[in-house]
């Protein structure tokens, strides 16, 4: 994926990203202060700001196959499970009981499968979230600081999946962190923000 | 007591009141929903130059004076009026178009000031999760059906108690278009005090059987509090 020129401005704040490239398929991190610009690039890429100038290049990447998680995520107003299907009604697709199942089993949440999402522990409801949108097998996924709210355990859990999916289908992430240990642990190629600008150090 | 309430429940003139009441206030409160929802929906999805006036105006109509709609209707309505060839006046039809009238702007008002807060992180989600443009308004409907429900319920509670305007377009014809308000107006006025009592005290009790189902539906959101 590459970026060339993009602009975008929200209030006073400004992104200027004058050339940068994702490599498909692998781990990408970005770094850097509150307030430079992170997840208002995140945004811009994952459709929900249009840039006020410049290109992104998807590379055949459909908007429908690019998914963000955000710092909070949003929670529908209905079960666990009703929330971690729901990309696959969006895409008229038949969850597969044995797959949720498993998913949720292996996260942790199987015993609140039918309970209300919104009364799940900030770290459950970042897990459902992580779970919800890697199940339409997404080819890029952006994390906005997910992994701040997550005990050393589920951090070391989304790890394993993230590195499971990597092995079996690599798919492009970028993943936003203050966290520079869990950063520099996962991703390989890892990019720093500063000002609204990427930088190269 | 009782047997007192029973006598005036059997009173085909109150039963009469009660069922136009109804009629009107079900109607009235369906249109104006689908139409109050509709544009609420719009106003906050769409800018357009001109939307902060809308906005006010959208305001001022939820506080105007049922009379005054009351009046409006009526010069519409009425035989040399612009829809007068229609016949309007004086039936139903005619009062539930008032009652629509001021119900709308309740419901769009309301259902606008809900999306303010709510539509942009569903609308957000809703892009993440690769909905497409109907998806998502599909998904915010969803996601704010008890707050629709509640606006249905005020604009339900408006319709029932309002007089001004069905007295003017409706004529309070007895039988045809008299309802349980205007029944307690007139009675009043002939000094038959124990007959409106009742029914006002019927009213009331429609008006807390609503007021109850609300109160349930908020209960369930509180126990839904993350604990």
């Amino acid at each position: 994926m590459k970026i060339t020129d993009l602009e975008k401005k929200i209030g006073t704040f400004r992104l200027q990203i004058d050339h940068l490239v994702i490599e498909s398929g692998r781990i990408h991190g970005i770094i850097g202060p509150n307030g430079c610009g992170k997840t208002v690039l995140l945004k811009t890429l994952a459709g929900i700001y249009t840039p006020d100038r410049g290109t992104i290049d998807y590379e055949g990447i459909s908007p429908r196959e690019i998914t963000m998680l955000s710092q909070r995520p949003y929670l529908m107003d209905t079960s666990v499970y009703k929330n971690l299907v729901y990309p696959l009604q969006v895409r008229h697709m038949r969850p597969e009981e044995e797959k949720v199942d498993a998913l949720l089993e292996k996260a942790g949440l199987l015993a609140q499968k039918k309970q209300y999402a919104r009364s799940l522990s900030s770290g459950e409801r970042q897990k459902l979230s992580f779970l919800r949108a890697v199940i339409f097998h997404p080819k890029l996924v952006m994390i906005d600081e997910t992994f701040s709210n997550l005990d050393p355990e589920s951090e070391a859990l989304f790890m394993e999946m993230i590195r499971k999916i990597q092995e079996e289908d690599p798919i492009t992430w970028i993943i936003v962190s203050h966290q520079l240990e869990a950063v520099r642990q996962l991703c390989e190629v890892i990019h720093h923000m500063e000002k609204g600008s990427v930088v190269e150090l | 007591m009782l047997e007192w309430l029973k006598s005036v429940v059997s009173d085909p003139d109150i039963l009469s009141a009660v069922r136009v009441t109804f009629t009107m206030a079900v109607c009235s409160t369906g249109i104006a929903s689908v139409l109050g929802i509709t544009f609420g929906l719009m106003l906050e999805r769409f800018r357009f130059p001109g939307k902060k006036i809308v906005i006010r105006l959208n305001r001022t109509l939820m506080g105007s004076p049922p009379v005054v709609v009351g009046l409006i209707v009526y010069l519409l309505l009425m035989r040399r009026g612009p829809l007068g060839p229609l016949s309007l006046l004086f039936t139903i039809q005619g009062m539930v178009i008032a009652q629509t009238m001021i119900i709308t702007p309740i419901i769009c008002g309301m259902i606008y000031s809900y999306l303010r807060r709510s539509a942009p992180s569903i609308r957000e989600f809703a892009v993440t999760m690769g909905a497409t443009r109907w998806q998502t308004t599909r998904l915010i409907i969803r996601e704010l059906r008890k707050e629709i429900y509640f606006c249905m319920v005020t604009g339900f509670g408006r319709s029932i108690s309002e007089v001004g305007a069905v007295m003017l377009v409706g004529g309070n014809i007895r039988g045809r278009t008299r309802t349980m308000t205007t029944t307690i107006s007139l009675l009043k006025s002939q000094g038959i005090f124990t007959e409106g009592v009742a029914l006002g005290i019927l009213l009331l009790l429609m008006a807390f059987v609503l007021q109850w189902i609300c109160d349930m539906l908020q209960r369930e959101e509180m126990e839904h509090e993350n604990y």
